[in-house]
């Protein structure tokens, strides 16, 4: 790894950490607990991304416990699609960053959904648990309802989370974009 | 972060994850309800016992809203022949479901903030130096720790700094969400001209050198470090082997 990519990971990774914070502040029903892993996916590409998401669920679990680190996975495969945005042109407008947003959301949904149900038997973080409390008494099983809740939320989150990393991409001087090659082909410059 | 004083500060570094690792995989091989239930009370009293008490009340804190969400969805809300509680009738195939699950979580989330509590990045570093290991991968970690507390400290004061310059951030959730991007976008521009500063300094230190680096300090790697560290894959092997053919 590039002197530059060791600044950047930890960097990233305590993005990630501090936006929770920031929407803790603000009362936001969402996580928003992945910009710093789609930012560096689009920024500096696969590796890096891969690095910042997992390293971000590591030291999520150092502070909470390791019990959350099955969703690792997930932060793995929102890098992996966050370069597929970012070679695709994903962040060049705000609704290219909404349609890529969706299907990242669609896709993590549906893996926390899985690991939700096989690995936790439903029970997780608590707002998403109230919900799929609230979807089992109304007559869904436990493995839909936590498809559901899971599914719901991640839609909003990663709708969120892509729209807000591509609002920064187009804001970043094109000084700080040239100094990574990914980042020029996200944005098309 | 101050590490805890006791035998789980004296343990080797690798050792703390060795028994982390372990007691996660060991949580889940175990025969339910059981099994997990006995896991969590050894690695309690292990955690009381190593000088790291104060991680088992952490995970309890941790761990309660997960215990109570597990009791309602399976043994509550669960299907199957129910028992009565007296006020309340359960589903019983739930209510042990829910004590496995929730013995899993309570040792897993103990054992790993006993390893926080204990971890010193210094002698992390030091042992990683010792081996020869990659030395990128523990400066990811160790630095990562040192960050996330001063970016949680910068988000607060750019909060702070919105805040006086009249922005408000109460109200509905949309007037709520637009209060993301001022905050969010400051902390990450200042992110990314910062990492500049570090690729530098990390370049003149020479952090992508091909040579192997001296410890200062090693940490002792004992006798009983090492047997704790080559008995565990054993045990995890044959707690295993045991739950597939037994």
């Amino acid at each position: 790894m590039s002197p530059r990519l060791l600044a950047l990971v930890p960097s990233a990774v305590a993005i990630n950490l501090a936006i929770g914070f920031v929407v803790n502040q603000l009362g936001l029903p969402v996580y928003l607990d992945t910009v710093g892993t789609v930012l560096t996916s689009a920024l500096a590409g696969p590796v890096a991304g891969v690095a910042v998401g997992l390293l971000s669920q590591s030291v999520r679990s150092l502070y909470e416990g390791f019990i959350w680190l099955p969703f690792g996975a997930v932060q793995v495969l929102i890098a992996l699609l966050a370069v597929l945005a970012a070679a695709r042109g994903g962040f060049r407008s705000l609704p290219r960053s909404i349609v890529w947003g969706l299907l990242v959301g669609l896709a993590a949904g549906l893996l926390s959904a899985a690991i939700s149900f096989f690995v936790f038997k439903g029970v997780t973080a608590t707002g998403v648990t109230a919900v799929t409390i609230l979807l089992t008494r109304l007559g869904l099983t436990t493995g839909q309802a936590v498809t559901v809740s899971s599914i719901g939320t991640d839609l909003v989150d990663k709708t969120l989370v892509f729209a807000l990393v591509g609002g920064i991409l187009r804001a970043l001087p094109a000084r700080v974009a040239g100094r990574y090659d990914w980042a020029l082909r996200a944005l098309a410059r | 972060m101050t590490p805890a004083r006791g035998l789980a500060q004296q343990a080797h570094p690798f050792t703390l994850f060795a028994i982390t690792g372990a007691v996660a995989l060991l949580a889940f091989i175990l025969p339910p309800p059981g099994g997990p239930v006995a896991l969590y009370a050894a690695v309690v009293v292990l955690a009381l016992a190593a000088g790291v008490g104060r991680a088992a009340a952490r995970a309890l804190l941790v761990c309660l809203p997960l215990w109570i969400l597990l009791f309602l969805l399976l043994a509550v809300f669960g299907t199957g022949p129910r028992s009565d509680l007296g006020v309340i009738t359960v589903s019983r195939s739930g209510l042990d479901a829910a004590l496995a699950q929730g013995a899993r979580l309570g040792a897993v989330a103990t054992a790993s903030l006993a390893l926080f509590a204990s971890f010193d990045p210094s002698r992390f570093l030091d042992a990683v130096a010792a081996r020869g290991w990659s030395f990128h991968a523990a400066y990811l970690l160790v630095a990562t720790l040192q960050a996330a507390p001063r970016f949680r400290q910068r988000a607060a004061m750019i909060l702070e700094a919105q805040r006086a310059r009249g922005l408000r951030f109460g109200g509905n959730p949309v007037r709520r969400l637009r209060g993301l991007a001022p905050l969010t976008t400051p902390l990450v521009l200042g992110m990314l001209s910062e990492v500049d500063d570090r690729a530098m300094a990390l370049e003149t230190r020479g952090l992508d050198a091909r040579v192997a680096r001296t410890p200062l300090e090693p940490p002792a790697d004992r006798i009983a470090d090492r047997l704790i560290r080559r008995g565990l894959p054993l045990l995890v092997v044959a707690a295993l082997a045991w739950r597939l053919f037994g």
